[in-house]
């Protein structure tokens, strides 16, 4: 299976807290697809689990690497454009 | 036959009705092995995880918006996969369900603990694996309150998944413990249900007992009714201008347009950090004068009192680096952040005087946590090289509140913070349940020491200011009057009320009261002391 990479940016104020971590979990649960995220150059996690994505400890103005396993690269794009919105605040 | 018992009040409307106590949760059984297999244990875990989602799933349909989003974030923890699957892997050690998934959320405490903007929600997750252990061991932890009826509920104090299952039959709350500030108290106080909290002993009123809740009393009368209510004081409209200024405190520009519409005489405190919370980067000057220079336009007519930054480790501003401290209200705070962050400030400042130019306000300047004299000295030397300010401090440490004929020709005014003044002189914690009572704003320990810093800020031919909850209560301002500060800033809602007890006396009465009030023994006996005083007028 092929998987896209993308950055995005984290905005949110917060970092990557709880309620940003739910939103991707549910997004990525609803798709269906495999979802890795986390810093470039680190083991990325399984985007399934709010508490793994929380214990990364993401601050406000890192940029994060997102790897999405689907064949449907539009569908992938879609995807990410989403995360990014999450990470707004 | 009556007996009463004292604590702080929530609201003005008193209640009478029976006391429903509310059971402490049994205790959770001791982490244990099991026999029964992985596979055995991992469906207990799986059926009482459902259970705890549903039950959440139950509370927030029945909740406000808020409460209900509050309660769909915990379900997605509750379910978390990753969370689970360690708990499997301590099955697989032999444990039993409830152990194995309490030791899982341990480990991911663990892995969140050391960042404020997690603590919360560890807290929330412990209370989730205290919830699915008591599912899988048959204990119940609801809270089991009548639908219809009327009553008056007692337990040691409530939390936010306790509140939300309130009923309509919740005419009246009795805490154990819990402060003014408790979320039993906020939740009580935005529904208007009559509220007494730091009730010591009112764990021991027998259920079905008939009380009188009396907010307006600080006390629960065991047997009382209406007529033994206190009624809240209301002072005839005389017309005159109030003994003493009334200033309003803000945070934003909502705030300044809403204090703009009462009565008050400029801006007692402006908190500038609910500015810089929402900013991933540390704004430019030019930015920093046009948000303040929109709300210096939008406030209340008069002199504006702006505090500089008054951000700590559990409260950060994002672009700034704050360490975790072991104890974040006696760290680095306030004005202490200028060891690190002194360009901050500066252009806070900077900001704030191009705000002052544009719109032609003017501008008092005071930095908080000031514990010295030679800090006092160093804030005003910087403020006065960048503005054309009156400049002041906040007086919230112990240390600087014995110093005060010491800043004479130091600074131009003071504004005392009431709420840190009482922790830090009592020692006790604000964010600490069990200590509400000695932060009460009657303790005759800090009711001396504002006397003794209004008589000696005068003496100093230094201005003097209360800006902290307690003068939002219109019988504490009476007595700031009679004590000698020479204003005083409530929150926006209660400006026009401090007025109208402030229009009502004259200089010998405010004086008389203080007199009566410093000669009291007790908290209870300082407020009765005043009210009296104020019921005499």
């Amino acid at each position: 299976m092929s998987a896209f990479e993308f950055t995005v940016d984290v905005i949110d104020p917060i970092g990557l807290h709880a309620r940003p971590a739910s939103q991707i979990v549910k997004l990525v649960k609803d798709s269906g697809v495999t979802v890795m995220i986390g810093r470039e150059g680190e083991n990325l996690v399984k985007a399934n689990s709010p508490l793994m994505l929380m214990a990364l400890k993401i601050k406000t103005g890192e940029t994060l690497k997102v790897s999405i396993e689907t064949p449907d690269e539009a569908h992938a794009a879609e995807l990410v454009a989403q995360v990014q919105e999450f990470l707004k605040g | 036959m009556t007996q009463v018992l004292t604590g702080l009040g929530v609201g003005l409307n008193a209640v009478v009705a029976e006391v429903f106590q509310v059971a402490p949760a049994a205790a959770l059984p001791a982490w244990a092995k099991s026999a029964a297999g992985v596979e055995a244990e991992s469906a207990v875990l799986k059926s009482a995880i459902t259970s705890v989602a549903s039950d959440l799933a139950r509370l927030g349909s029945a909740a406000d918006e808020t409460t209900a989003e509050i309660f769909e974030a915990l379900t997605y923890l509750l379910e978390d996969e990753s969370l689970f699957d360690m708990a499997v892997a301590h099955m697989d050690e032999g444990w039993a369900a409830g152990a194995a998934y309490g030791m899982a959320v341990n480990e991911f405490a663990e892995m969140l603990a050391g960042d404020a903007a997690f603590e919360e929600r560890i807290a929330d997750l412990q209370d989730l694996s205290k919830r699915v252990q008591a599912s899988i061991a048959g204990i119940h932890v609801g809270l089991d309150l009548p639908q219809t009826g009327a009553y008056v509920i007692v337990g040691e104090d409530f939390s936010p998944a306790d509140t939300a299952q309130f009923t309509p039959a919740v005419v009246g709350v009795i805490t154990v413990k819990g402060g003014p500030t408790s979320h039993t108290a906020i939740i009580c106080r935005s529904r208007s249900i009559p509220a007494v909290v730091s009730v010591a002993g009112a764990e021991h009123i027998p259920a079905g007992t008939s009380v009188l809740v009396d907010p307006v009393g600080d006390r629960v009368v065991v047997g009382g009714t209406l007529t033994d209510a206190t009624e809240a004081l209301t002072f005839a409209d005389t017309g005159r201008d109030p003994l003493v200024e009334v200033r309003a405190n803000i945070g934003s520009l909502e705030d300044a347009e809403a204090a703009a519409k009462t009565g008050a005489d400029g801006v007692g405190l402006f908190r500038t950090e609910l500015l810089y919370l929402n900013e991933s980067s540390q704004p430019s000057v030019e930015r920093q004068r046009d948000l303040y220079a929109s709300i210096l336009a939008a406030a209340p007519a008069g002199p504006i009192t702006v505090r500089t930054i008054d951000a700590g480790s559990d409260k950060p501003v994002p672009f700034l680096n704050m360490p975790e401290e072991e104890n974040p209200a006696l760290g680095v705070r306030g004005y202490r952040l200028i060891q690190d962050h002194r360009t901050f400030i500066e252009d806070q400042l900077k900001g704030l005087e191009a705000a002052r130019v544009a719109t032609g306000r003017e501008i008092w300047v005071m930095a908080p946590m000031i514990a010295t004299v030679q800090e006092a000295a160093e804030f005003a030397a910087l403020a006065r090289s960048i503005g054309s300010f009156k400049v002041g401090i906040m007086v919230e440490t112990p240390s600087i509140a014995a110093l005060l004929p010491d800043l004479e020709g130091i600074v131009d005014f003071v504004s005392v913070g009431t709420n840190d003044l009482s922790q830090y002189l009592f020692a006790a914690d604000r964010m600490n349940p069990s200590l509400g009572a000695l932060l009460n704003p009657w303790q005759p320990g800090l009711i001396r020491t504002l006397e003794r810093i209004a008589s000696q800020a005068k003496a100093a031919g230094i201005y003097s200011s209360v800006c902290g909850e307690s003068a939002s209560d219109p019988a504490f301002a009476v007595l700031l009057a009679g004590l000698g500060f020479s204003s005083v800033s409530a929150s926006r809602s209660q400006v026009d009320a401090v007025r109208a007890a402030l229009s009502a006396v004259d200089d010998a009465q405010a004086q008389a009261l203080a007199k009566a009030v410093l000669v009291a023994k007790s908290a209870e006996d300082t407020k009765s002391a005043a009210i009296a005083a104020l019921s005499a007028l």
